[in-house]
């Protein structure tokens, strides 16, 4: 690369994200990356420890009632699980597109597919909406609450206390991504983000993917195995 | 220098730009992108697919299988695990190995809930001296007379004659006694003629059988 090459793109880069600075304890803008990133990653083991305890919980209950959870999980509908999961994987892919396109400086293509993103997540909790009102509907609730009748086994109520709990802090976790997809959306707009600095459209990727990794592992558990 | 060229190149290692130089992404290509969704897609596909199919206990086998593939490509690929530092596959990395740890032991501990206490039931332990026989215990064997304490159920925790015999024949320090299926070989034809005490008898118990018959 020479001289001429690099005086010619630190003058194009500067006015990219001109608010951006590396902060003076760091070495380069590379290590301010790493930095951010590393502490996303770890943020991100704290939330699978915070779904450990869940998934420990499903495993336990599975293994003692293990005829209810396979009587209750047929009362979960299948085909909307699988829309549901479609159109998170889908949203993933949006948000990766949209990292990818504020990496390229492409401004106006980053805030579409946030957009889309933003999309995708509501209609996730549309669809989510629905079947939680069938399941209040027809009293397939947690625990003590349950008042579904006609079931041939003893705890379905402990099936759907799990079913609630996981795709509730799920959901919670859904719609605080959204937020922050709407903050970053909203960044984007103002032109903060450029191949110098995208680094919290990247933060919110990450977290993006692992709501959509949790749900890979709920689907299956919860609506295909039981 | 473009992004897409530098897609290619020092996957490992991201110290491009020293001191006061810009980050400059590691762009993916847009097929890889693509690429991975439809694999999601096709996973999903199969994952339901195989729910209409029973394989008894393979059904949470598979199903977590399919799961593991799939979480494995959005963290590898949408999350750039695959083109990061290595240190944050750890990181991530070490939290599944923990949960794993985590769930195993818990099942571990409720699976075999109640099967202790039907025993303890059956023989109450004394807390103070553990390995003492328990009254009913005492009450039997004085009904039962004089019987030498090797034979009645109180020495459990001491092992048998036979096997305390070999336990101190393996813990002499023999070289030849490292690997037990040679070590009982070896100890079939020599038994007879020279090695009364059977020095090579290490684990196997049939080495340790054959060499007390002469």
């Amino acid at each position: 690369m020479s001289t001429a090459e690099t005086t010619a793109e630190s003058g194009k880069e500067t006015e990219l994200s001109p608010q951006f600075h590396v902060a003076h304890h760091f070495d380069s803008a590379d290590t301010q990356f790493d930095a951010g990133r590393m502490g996303i990653w770890l943020f991100l083991v704290t939330e699978v420890l915070l779904f450990g305890g869940l998934f420990c919980a499903f495993a336990i209950f599975r293994s003692w009632y293990f005829d209810s959870f396979v009587e209750a999980h047929h009362h979960l509908d299948k085909v909307m699980g699988g829309i549901n999961t479609v159109v998170l994987i889908s949203s993933s892919l949006t948000m990766a597109l949209a990292v990818r396109s504020a990496q390229q400086s492409k401004k106006e293509l980053t805030a579409i597919l946030l957009a889309i993103t933003l999309a995708c997540a509501f209609a996730f909790l549309c669809i989510k909406y629905v079947e939680y009102s069938h399941k209040f509907h027809e009293g397939l609730l947690p625990g003590k609450y349950f008042s579904a009748e006609g079931f041939h086994t003893k705890h379905p109520g402990v099936f759907f206390a799990i079913y609630f709990m996981m795709t509730g802090i799920h959901g919670v976790h859904v719609v605080i991504g959204m937020c922050l997809i709407t903050w970053i959306l909203r960044r984007t707009m103002r032109g903060e983000f450029s191949s110098r600095y995208y680094a919290p459209v990247e933060g919110v990727g990450l977290y993006w993917h692992l709501v959509d990794l949790i749900w890979i592992y709920l689907f299956p558990l919860l609506y295909l195995v039981g | 220098m473009s992004a897409a060229s530098h897609a290619h190149d020092d996957h490992d290692d991201h110290a491009h730009g020293g001191h006061g130089k810009d980050h400059v992404p590691h762009v993916l290509p847009l097929a890889v992108y693509l690429g991975t969704f439809a694999t999601l897609l096709f996973l999903t596909a199969i994952t339901v697919g195989a729910s209409y199919v029973n394989f008894g206990a393979w059904n949470l086998i598979l199903a977590m299988v399919i799961a593991t593939v799939k979480a494995a490509t959005v963290a590898l690929i949408f999350m750039h695990l695959w083109f990061d530092h290595k240190f944050h596959s750890i990181i991530i990395g070490s939290s599944v190995l923990f949960l794993t740890i985590f769930i195993t032991f818990t099942m571990f501990d409720t699976e075999n809930r109640g099967r202790a206490e039907a025993i303890e039931g059956e023989k109450p332990a004394d807390i103070r001296n553990p390995f003492k026989a328990s009254e009913r215990q005492a009450d039997m064997m004085r009904n039962m007379g004089p019987i030498s304490s090797a034979t009645a159920d109180v020495a459990r925790p001491s092992p048998p004659a036979p096997a305390s015999a070999a336990a101190t024949a393996s813990a002499a320090p023999v070289p030849s006694a490292t690997v037990a299926p040679s070590a009982s070989v070896s100890a079939a034809p020599s038994g007879s003629t020279s090695a009364t005490p059977a020095p090579s008898a290490s684990v196997a118990p049939s080495a340790s059988a054959s060499a007390k018959k002469p």
